[in-house]
């Protein structure tokens, strides 16, 4: 699966522009710290957060995508940031356990 | 370990959970920093000779070594505080204005930040640190072209730095507290 399919099947709405990447895996965490120890290249990463360092880390690990939960955005430096580092960040009014299931259904593990 | 972590040197191992303790002293207001593994971590003001130390602010992070799979060889991150992004700093600062060049061409600067002094920075072991956590995070980017540049702190950002540069927990999460000194 890539993260233009990704979005679709989820009906993600984009807050950056789309970059095409494979995805492989998932991972959610709302702390910077534990996203640097744990995620992993190609991770989806679901989270809450929305400060820039959550990009700056998720660049440091190669993730595919983010996805910001409850509906919340990024402020616009952070989207530039993301788009800068070509990572497509959407966001869904699902909370993290619906995108995980919804992520599941999908085939992603 | 994975198919996808398969061929890769090294490893992180012995992740450490606890805080990044600031504080701050009461009348000189020098700022300093150190991790914390306790779980309930000390908040309380002490005196040291002269000085009265006050909490200014603690942050969730992690102290982690890396390990050579080739070598059996565990390096130790004792020392890190934190990574800090070019992106973070000031926009009229060196370290910006370098980041912007490199980041054209998709090589992505953090800096390393320790919690000792600053001169230690430039001594051959940490500089050999330096080299292998670059090695273990480039090993693990999937995107082409893509680079991670890890260097030591030659931009003083130690001294200057503030909670939210710092890729650590700084005001991300509802479980830490925050003073202003």
């Amino acid at each position: 699966m890539t993260t233009k399919e990704l979005a679709e099947r989820l009906e993600l709405k984009g807050l950056t522009r789309m970059f095409e990447k494979p995805v492989s895996g998932v991972y959610i965490s709302d702390m910077v710290s534990d996203v640097i120890a744990n995620a992993k290249a190609g991770n989806v990463l679901v989270t809450l957060q929305v400060h820039n360092n959550v990009i700056a880390a998720a660049n440091l690990v190669d993730v595919s995508a983010i996805v910001i939960t409850r509906g919340r955005t990024l402020p616009s430096e952070a989207i530039s940031l993301a788009e800068r580092a070509e990572i497509p960040v959407f966001t869904t009014g699902m909370d993290s356990w619906q995108v995980a299931s919804r992520l599941y259904e999908a085939g992603i593990r | 370990m994975d198919s996808a972590t398969a061929n890769h040197r090294y490893e992180m191992v012995n992740v450490r959970p606890g805080y990044v303790i600031v504080e701050h002293e009461v009348f000189s207001k020098q700022m300093r920093s150190y991790f914390c593994a306790q779980a309930q971590p000390p908040v309380e003001e002490y005196r040291e000779g002269p000085k009265i130390w006050k909490f200014s602010g603690m942050a969730q992070s992690f102290q982690f070594d890396l390990r050579d799979r080739t070598s059996g060889a565990v390096t130790k991150y004792d020392e890190l505080l934190g990574l800090v992004p070019y992106s973070g700093c000031p926009t009229d600062s060196d370290i910006y204005r370098l980041g912007d060049i490199a980041q054209a061409e998709k090589i992505w600067i953090y800096v390393a930040l320790t919690y000792g002094p600053v001169e230690a920075t430039r001594q051959p072991d940490w500089l050999e640190k330096i080299r292998i956590l670059n090695r273990y995070f480039g090993e693990r980017l999937t995107t082409p072209n893509k680079k991670i540049l890890i260097l030591p702190d030659y931009f003083n950002l130690y001294k200057e730095f503030s909670h939210g540069q710092i890729l650590a927990d700084f005001g991300l999460t509802a479980m830490e507290e925050t003073q202003a000194p």
